[in-house]
């Protein structure tokens, strides 16, 4: 049977929703699962651990592991995965996944796949397929090793309410710490904020909502619907916007329900962090605007008219 | 400080993509250098304009695209250029890559090696980090600030999950950049011309002290087998007019027809 170890998505101390659809997939085809859980203070996430769907969990927590470095949590992972002799080892879409999973792969001499999106496994031979090119192609790529380490791509699987799991913890020592690449603080923490990966709603904002005072406007619609706040490269690049809210090919790649696009023209490098939204709304002046052309609903109108109205709108209907 | 910093070829992204019997229709295709790769140049740069740095790019290919993207780095003020041309090259998976650059850096004495954070053909994000792994190197992935620490150390902001991670860094060692550390600088005509005169230390692998078999080749960990056109979505449903009466028309089509509110 295929073992499938999930690496926990785990945010200010709560487990995030991506673990469950790795983990629903990881069931679906069959699978032998795992989870292992990174951190300081997560041993009580272990109910939750098995309630996304895992059978076993390996715990690494350690107050050193409180601040993120790569080094060490890629050696937790490789201990879990060693343990439960893993086929495969799945990341969910985050700035972790994305830092260790190569590091994984170089140590288990494994291959290395990044922003999969699907997977076959027939007689032991693992295919992935993945978006590249700014994901303007998809490619299928033969995986020729054993095992196999993969960053899953946001929104690729979808969570299966009705799995479960059964509590069965293996706790893992705490890793050597990396004397060479020393952690020294967290500035502009983002503990505390929506999370762009997990929110079913995602609103961002570009060039069009031009000031703080553009941006404050859209903020009170994201709060009524208790949305993701998003940007695009403009106003991260004018300073108005911290770097960690970009959406896009470079920066977050996310899959929503609802995707609603303020005052944003559509560069081919912001759509492809956001087509995978199940609907996506557009408001812009410009009618041409190539975010229209995947837009499922857009509003030809300035956005300074037109959000006020669609949070007077929104409240008539939700009460 | 000696830097060595990578540039890889990539299709211009801005232009239309078409797939045919499973392979990419490369008629009509551009290729530039790799925009996080203008990054590594830059930051590189910049080092030196600082500290006194010596850098070096390196870059894995053959012909007049990869050519140009070179005298581009010179141009930006970079002063050696290693090129590994060899045919059995073609299609390398990103181990490869980085057991290749691996040599390179053997064969010299670098304290920093620089390279973007992806590329934008695979949009992998994998070579770097492989490759620090195979040095035994510290690695920090995805940064938007550098500095030196004196001459062993340096400081870098990355952009994490739990927010902008500031690290210290032991020299040897490997970084890879975001588009945000910095806003890659036009080649000035003067560094142009002078681009056109520099050396370009080309060589193969045996040049390079290693074999395609040494390095892998012949069992490559992973073979793209097929590329597939993307499924575009559809422009569906545009309103212009009264703004407050097609906000309202479109929230009751978000309702009750998408039902996502």
């Amino acid at each position: 049977m295929t073992k499938i170890l999930v690496i926990a998505d785990i945010k200010d101390g709560v487990l995030k929703g991506s673990t469950k659809e790795l983990l629903s997939k990881a069931k679906a085809i069959g699978a032998e699962t795992a989870v292992a859980a990174i951190g300081s203070n997560i041993e009580s996430l272990s109910a939750d651990l098995a309630n996304a769907g895992s059978d076993t969990q390996y715990i690494a927590d350690d107050a050193d592991l409180e601040l993120f470095t790569a080094g060490p949590f890629a050696s937790c992972v490789v201990d879990a995965a060693k343990l439960f002799e893993a086929d495969l080892i799945w990341f969910g879409f985050s700035e972790t996944g994305k830092a260790v999973a190569p590091r994984v792969a170089a140590k288990i001499d494994a291959a290395c796949a990044s922003d999969i999106t699907d997977i076959e496994i027939d007689g032991g031979q693992i295919t992935i397929t993945r978006p590249a090119i700014a994901n303007k192609v998809m490619q299928k790529i033969k995986i020729n090793t054993k095992q196999l380490v993969a960053v899953v791509r946001a929104g690729a699987f979808e969570a299966d309410p009705g799995i479960s799991g059964s509590e069965n913890v293996v706790k893992l020592s705490a890793p050597e710490p990396d004397l060479k690449a020393v952690i020294k603080e967290v500035v502009s923490d983002a503990s505390g904020e929506i999370d762009l990966g997990d929110a079913d709603i995602v609103i961002s904002v570009g060039r069009g909502t031009k000031d703080q005072a553009g941006i404050d406007l859209v903020k009170g619609l994201a709060d009524d619907l208790g949305a993701g706040f998003g940007s695009s490269r403009a106003m991260v690049d004018a300073g108005l916007l911290a770097q960690n809210k970009q959406v896009g090919q470079t920066g977050k790649i996310v899959a929503p329900n609802l995707y609603m696009a303020m005052g944003i023209s559509g560069a081919i490098q912001h759509l492809a962090g956001m087509t995978g939204s199940k609907t996506i709304l557009a408001v812009n002046k410009d009618p041409e605007a190539p975010i229209f052309n995947v837009a499922d609903y857009g509003i030809v109108g300035d956005l300074f008219e037109v959000v006020p109205i669609l949070r007077e709108e929104i409240k008539k209907i939700k009460g | 400080m000696k830097i060595l910093t990578t540039i890889k070829k990539v299709v211009d992204v801005e232009l239309n993509i078409n797939v045919e019997n499973g392979a990419i229709i490369e008629d009509g295709l551009q290729y530039v250098m790799n925009a996080w790769d203008e990054n590594a140049v830059e930051t590189a740069v910049q080092l030196k304009e600082k500290n006194k740095a010596e850098t070096t790019l390196v870059n894995i290919g053959s012909g007049d695209d990869n050519t140009k993207i070179i005298r581009k780095g010179f141009a930006m003020g970079i002063d050696n250029a290693i090129q590994i041309d060899d045919p059995a090259l073609e299609n390398s998976d990103p181990s490869i890559y980085a057991r290749i650059i691996q040599k390179v850096y053997e064969n010299g004495e670098y304290d920093l090696i620089i390279t973007g954070k992806q590329a934008q053909d695979t949009d992998s994000g994998q070579t770097g980090i492989i490759l620090a792994e195979f040095l035994g190197l510290p690695c920090v992935s995805n940064i938007i600030d550098i500095e030196a620490v004196g001459d062993q150390h340096i400081k870098v902001s990355r952009l994490g999950d739990a927010g902008t991670e500031i690290l210290e860094l032991e020299l040897p060692a490997v970084v890879t950049v975001s588009d945000g550390i910095n806003e890659p600088r036009l080649p000035a005509m003067r560094g142009i011309m002078m681009a056109k005169k520099k050396k370009i230390n080309v060589m193969d692998l045996a040049g390079l002290g290693t074999s395609w078999e040494e390095l892998g080749g012949g069992s490559p960990q992973s073979e793209i087998t097929e590329f597939l056109k993307s499924e575009t979505r559809q422009a569906g449903q545009k309103f212009e007019g009264d703004a407050a009466e097609i906000t309202a028309k479109v929230v009751d089509l978000l309702a009750n027809e998408a039902k996502v509110i």
